[in-house]
């Protein structure tokens, strides 16, 4: 008997990791919050330790509408224009 | 990107075994699935004309699709027929649009399954029900059907219990969630008609179920009381969100209101006005949200928004309301939805009819 695979036949997608930074020390900081409760409380708390740590500074904070599908593309693009790196994690 | 060449495993000619080897890929609900025979995948691909890579759902946070061919594999597999096939396929292509959000409805931690809601004559033709025990067990089609949706999510989405589906509880939904609209007796248009589709166009309506609540009354007389008691189940502490609705009125619950010549739209207008919870009522439990409620209150609210409460979603018309179930019993129930806001809205799509006749359950 022959059975046909029920996964999908789509090849993985290829996904790449950004380069690490080679430092910290006066980073410019973006923070993309989920807007579920506490979201922005936590995420400030974060980055003020990178200030703090790292003499980093919060460039942009931005939130989305709805907390479980991605970012639109523009908000990702105006955040990498003007931040070395990104802060985002779930608030509950 | 070009899909690959779909997988065939060779397994010995045994039923039994082929079963046990689909437990052992890792393809089922926990439940034994139809082996993926060939031959039956080929059957089930004839219930549309598009060609078998034709790509109806796409999964953006693993960039994986679904194609025709993967979507008749667990079609097969739950138990469908041919004949259910182009109900699955317009579930999907509801499903695919990303209001739905079924990445986000299916991963996350509030365990909601897609309600899937079949309106129109296809209900009668593939034998679906939309009478007694509505949501129950004892019918091939709704069964198989709300099943294939699943094992799809799990399969071709991979969204895994515990790894990509994180839900704290999950629902039974999660099994299958699938029913038919009942036009017999039913006093209002069909929901394949309100949704503007031609006459004798069937449709599928998808939603993010967060559960089943059962409305028992019995003793109410009025369209005020049915709904009233409706209305508490939707405004309890535990459910009341921004989200959508889904009501289903029993038949005797439906009488009550044909009788006092209520329309669709003046229940859904009660629902909304009576489903609402204080301000100080929700700062209470804490789960009043100032962002929520100003989204409420904008200068887009509807005109039934009262000051100082939170209400059950954002206006009237998000709240389907039809009938289903037996004739027999004073049993309504509401369907609250994933998420406590906005992140997954109700699709319909309409469903195209297979090519060929196909034999029902």
């Amino acid at each position: 008997m022959q059975l046909y695979s029920p996964m999908s036949t789509t090849p993985k997608r290829k996904a790449f990791r950004a380069p690490a930074l080679a430092s910290l020390d006066g980073a410019r900081i973006g923070v993309l919050e989920n807007g579920k409760l506490n979201a922005e409380e936590m995420l400030h708390e974060v980055t003020q330790l990178f200030v703090e740590r790292h003499g980093c500074t919060v460039r942009l904070l931005k939130s989305k509408s709805n907390a479980s599908a991605p970012a639109p593309s523009n908000t990702i693009v105006a955040l990498a224009q003007d931040v070395d790196f990104l802060v985002t994690g779930l608030g509950d | 990107m070009a899909a690959v060449a779909p997988r065939i495993h060779d397994v010995p000619d045994d039923v039994l075994a082929a079963i046990d080897f689909c437990y052992e890929q890792g393809w089922t609900d926990g439940l034994p699935v139809v082996p993926p025979e060939v031959g039956r995948v080929k059957a089930m691909l004839a219930a549309d004309a598009r060609p078998a890579e034709t790509v109806i759902a796409h999964h953006p946070a693993t960039g994986l699709d679904l194609s025709l061919h993967a979507a008749a594999v667990n079609a097969v597999m739950a138990g469908c027929l041919p004949a259910h096939f182009p109900v699955l396929v317009a579930a999907y292509e509801a499903m695919n649009r990303p209001e739905f959000n079924f990445h986000g409805s299916t991963a996350s931690t509030g365990g909601s399954a897609p309600l899937i809601v079949v309106s129109g004559p296809i209900t009668d033709e593939i034998g679906m029900n939309a009478d007694v025990n509505l949501f129950g067990p004892g019918n091939r089609a709704n069964a198989a059907i709300g099943r294939a949706v699943r094992l799809i999510l799990r399969n071709v989405f991979q969204m895994l219990p515990g790894i990509s589906d994180k839900s704290t509880q999950g629902n039974p939904g999660k099994y299958s969630f699938c029913i038919a609209e009942r036009s017999r007796g039913n006093p209002w248009p069909l929901l394949c008609e309100a949704q503007g589709y031609p006459q004798g166009t069937s449709s599928v309506t998808a939603f993010a179920g967060g559960g089943f609540c059962n409305v028992e009354n019995h003793g109410g007389n009025t369209p005020e009381q049915i709904l009233g008691s409706v209305a508490d189940a939707m405004a309890n502490y535990g459910c009341i969100t921004l989200g959508q609705s889904v009501v289903i009125l029993a038949p005797e619950h439906m009488r009550i209101l044909a009788d006092a010549g209520w329309t669709r739209e003046q229940a859904q207008d009660c629902l909304f006005t009576l489903a609402k919870r204080s301000v100080e009522g929700m700062k209470s439990v804490g789960k009043f949200r100032d962002r929520e409620y100003d989204r409420q209150h904008d200068d887009k609210a509807h005109g039934l928004v009262e000051a100082g409460f939170v209400h059950r979603g954002l206006g009237p018309s998000d709240i389907l309301i039809t009938m289903g179930g037996g004739d027999a019993g004073g049993h309504s129930c509401f369907i609250p939805s994933w998420s406590r806001g906005r992140s997954s809205l109700m699709q319909h799509a309409a469903i195209t009819p297979s090519p060929t006749p196909s034999p029902q359950s």
